[in-house]
């Protein structure tokens, strides 16, 4: 406060009263501010999300409350596991969709273990007969003891392919060590 | 504290002029405040602090308590502004009041003398 050390007491005393007055001018301008938006949403009902939400905390302190009670449920129970919702799930989900690569119906649980069967992850899947040249070698390593690639081997064996589906124009899959996928 | 600063009357004042009124000090300095851009500073100041300290929340608040009694459509501004006068002002921090009125006194000191 320096800069008032040369004022006449009537000056500081002039200084306090007049700082008083525009410090109130300044308040008073933002409390009209304040005013002004909050009559905004209220006429324009923009707080009702607000009520929404300030419910939904309400309710989940209250699950919180739930949870934290050593009284409720808890892993030892097994199959009945209370989430902070109230709710218990089941240990398998169980809703239903098709899957998007064979698109057969499969259960959310079950779908991994499909996944692997029906992409070719997994052991069994390997041994399906695919268009893809994967299947094509891995047959000619297993069954043929000659060329590791040898398209147009002529054995007696039935050829289980029809329908002439292949990746290769014109090939023909005759290799009777085939297993049922 | 009025007519402190008289100004003697223009010689042309029987021409088209304007008949300037008597400012008061306070008026003046008023002026001075707004011409060098420190009150919006300072109201920017203040805003700033307030919203800090949950002030403008707590009016916020009242003001929604207010509206949900009387009715989103029954509220008008003038309802908001009367009430939040006295509790607004009563509820300003002391920390935030002297911060500004600190700021005031110093811009006083500089424009006034």
């Amino acid at each position: 406060m320096s800069n008032e050390d040369n004022l006449s007491p009537h000056a500081q005393g002039l200084s306090l009263q007049l700082s008083s007055h525009f410090f109130g001018d300044l308040l008073d301008s933002i409390i009209v501010d304040v005013a002004s938006e909050c009559h905004r949403i209220a006429r324009l009902g923009l707080d009702r999300n607000l009520e929404e939400e300030e419910e939904e905390m309400r309710l989940s302190a209250q699950a919180r409350l739930r949870v934290a009670d050593p009284s409720n449920s808890s892993e030892a129970n097994g199959k009945y596991i209370v989430d902070i919702f109230g709710q218990n799930h089941p240990s398998v989900a169980s809703e239903i969709f098709e899957c998007m690569n064979c698109g057969r119906s499969v259960m959310a649980g079950k779908f991994a273990p499909h996944l692997e069967k029906c992409m070719g992850k997994g052991r069994k899947a390997r041994l399906k007969v695919t268009r893809s040249s994967t299947a094509a070698q891995n047959r000619n390593s297993r069954g043929s003891p000659a060329s590791a690639y040898s398209p147009y081997s002529n054995s007696t064996s039935s050829n289980r392919l029809s329908n002439g589906t292949s990746s290769v124009a014109g090939e023909e899959y005759s290799n009777g060590a085939f297993e049922d996928p | 504290m009025r007519g402190s600063i008289n100004r003697p009357p223009t010689p042309d004042a029987e021409d088209d002029q304007i008949q300037e009124k008597q400012l008061t000090f306070q008026e003046i300095i008023d002026i001075k405040l707004i011409e060098s851009g420190e009150k919006e500073r300072l109201k920017e100041l203040l805003r700033e602090r307030l919203i800090e300290c949950g002030w403008r929340d707590e009016m916020k608040a009242l003001c929604r308590a207010f509206a949900q009694k009387k009715g989103r459509d029954n509220v008008t501004l003038d309802d908001l502004v009367q009430l939040l006068t006295p509790k607004g002002r009563a509820s300003v921090p002391d920390s935030v009041k002297a911060e500004l009125l600190q700021r005031i006194r110093s811009f006083l000191a500089s424009a006034a003398i």
